[in-house]
């Protein structure tokens, strides 16, 4: 059995509850018996989407106790954070759809898949440091800065922009990687060393330059200072805002690559259902910031921002040449979405859970709170 | 009994197959290329026809030595009728042009 099979058999596994997993190992040793890879590929992937079913039906259904009894990853995809899970594996696939669809080499399907479940490996070792208190939002926001900073100085370069880096023979987008989780940890925690993180990404983003992703993370912040104004939230959305106008006034003459950019209007010179493929993994990427689910003030901030940087870069992607995230050819974004989901909490903090805010408290840069929050 | 219209036309498909394939039954892989099914559809098909008594699923000792074992499907009686009941439904072209007369 080939890596990605074993790989894909995993995520089967993962997905389905426990008692359907004997199904999984069934057809995986049917996967192992078949010759060509190819067809044990497609034979994988048929079985992923029926998992992938399988999670999102024990997701929507009520919750109902069973003494604590552990019901798989699925019974895990009921929070908010299981939302964002579910979204990302439904735009993936959608984008896997639509490029099987277009004729894409079966590389660039591997590879989604591929980033996709180190995406989730990522997230999940991500969680533990936060379960931990391990993730300081400030020194990390300003290390992330200074790679992107590095990668604007000494990346690969493409027609006079700078963004790329090449790791091995992988060619990866970090600012779609890491700009998504700055934002949401600045929203979590607004110290004058996270934003200083975000004004030096702002700045590496205008040197690149990076429009697309200059421009989410300028939404991003925007919508931050619009709900909970700040002195350090209005300094860092201003670099943000400022580092996108430097970025605009640069010329990017970036061609588009067939399967990454302008896919929302090419995929329906495919076919109409690769179209709609395409539009619909994209609304889902926004889906987890609308979702009603109870949180508490700082992780509806990190929402907030969630939804206005992942919207910033699929309008990128409709009026640019500028990838397509999560639908698109480009591992980067799905790695940078499912990191960012961080912003969620695995549940929702129960009534008893929910800490009492007062609105007339400081926040802890001393601006005043405009959203009160409420239960 | 099970309305005739009741069944999509994999899960017919995938009853004829099983017929077919009669005491010996079918493991997965082949239960799809005989059905014409993909995998995505043939699992839940067969998790929900298991789950109402229409088949049966066991492991059985590979025909390759030293290699794991593999579930076998077969139909039980209810689902020998239930195959008889809901037989494959042909598409009009392909029936002799007579019959359209």
């Amino acid at each position: 059995m080939s890596r990605s099979v074993r790989l894909i058999f995993g995520l089967v596994r993962a997905l389905l509850p426990h008692e359907k997993r004997e199904w999984s190992d069934a057809a995986a040793e049917e996967a192992r018996m078949i010759g060509r890879p190819g067809q044990a590929l497609a034979f994988a992937f048929g079985c992923l989407a029926w998992a992938a079913g399988e999670a999102i039906r024990s997701g929507l259904q009520k919750p109902h106790r069973q003494g604590g009894e552990d019901m798989g990853l699925a019974h895990q995809l009921r929070g908010p954070r299981g939302t964002g899970l579910v979204c990302a594996f439904a735009a993936t696939g959608l984008g896997l759809f639509y490029m099987t669809s277009g004729g894409a080499p079966t590389g660039y399907l591997v590879m989604n898949a591929g980033a996709f479940a180190f995406g989730l490996v990522a997230l999940a070792l991500l969680g533990l440091a936060d379960d931990r208190k391990h993730l300081p939002a400030g020194p990390i926001n300003l290390l992330l800065g200074l790679t992107l900073l590095a990668v604007a100085i000494w990346g690969a370069s493409a027609g006079g922009v700078t963004r790329w880096a090449a790791l091995g023979p992988l060619i990866i987008q970090p600012s779609l990687m890491i700009v998504p989780l700055m934002a949401v940890l600045f929203a979590r925690s607004r110290d004058p060393l996270s934003a200083a993180g975000v004004a030096v990404a702002a700045l590496a983003l205008a040197l690149q330059p990076d429009r697309g992703v200059a421009g989410a993370l300028a939404a991003g912040l925007v919508i931050l200072v619009m709900v909970r104004p700040s002195l350090g939230a209005t300094a860092a959305a201003a670099f943000a805002v400022v580092g996108f106008g430097a970025a605009l006034a640069q010329p990017d003459p970036s061609p588009a690559m067939p399967f990454v950019d302008q896919i929302l209007y090419s995929s329906f010179a495919i076919h109409p259902l690769a179209g709609l493929a395409v539009l619909a993994g994209s609304a889902l990427l926004v889906a987890p910031a609308l979702a009603r689910q109870r949180l508490d003030t700082d992780e509806r901030l990190g929402r907030l921002v969630f939804g206005g940087v992942w919207a910033g870069l699929i309008v990128a992607a409709a009026v640019g040449n500028y990838p397509t995230p999560l639908v698109g050819y480009g591992g980067s974004a799905i790695v940078g979405y499912l990191l960012s989901l961080i912003a969620f909490p695995r549940r929702a903090p129960s009534e008893v859970e929910l800490p009492g805010r007062n609105a007339s408290e400081a926040t802890e840069d001393g601006g005043p709170v405009l959203c009160a929050a409420t239960r | 009994m099970v309305r005739s219209r009741a069944l999509s036309p994999a899960a017919r498909r995938v009853l004829e197959a099983l017929v077919q394939a009669g005491a010996a039954g079918l493991h997965g892989y082949d239960l799809c290329s005989q059905a014409r099914v993909q995998s995505g559809t043939l699992y839940p098909l067969l998790v929900r026809l298991e789950a109402q008594g229409f088949v049966t699923a066991h492991w059985e000792p590979s025909e390759i030595a030293g290699r794991p074992p593999r579930h076998v499907y077969r139909l039980t009686a209810a689902g020998r009728r239930l195959a008889q009941d809901n037989p494959v439904l042909r598409s009009v072209e392909a029936l002799p042009v007579g019959r359209l007369a």
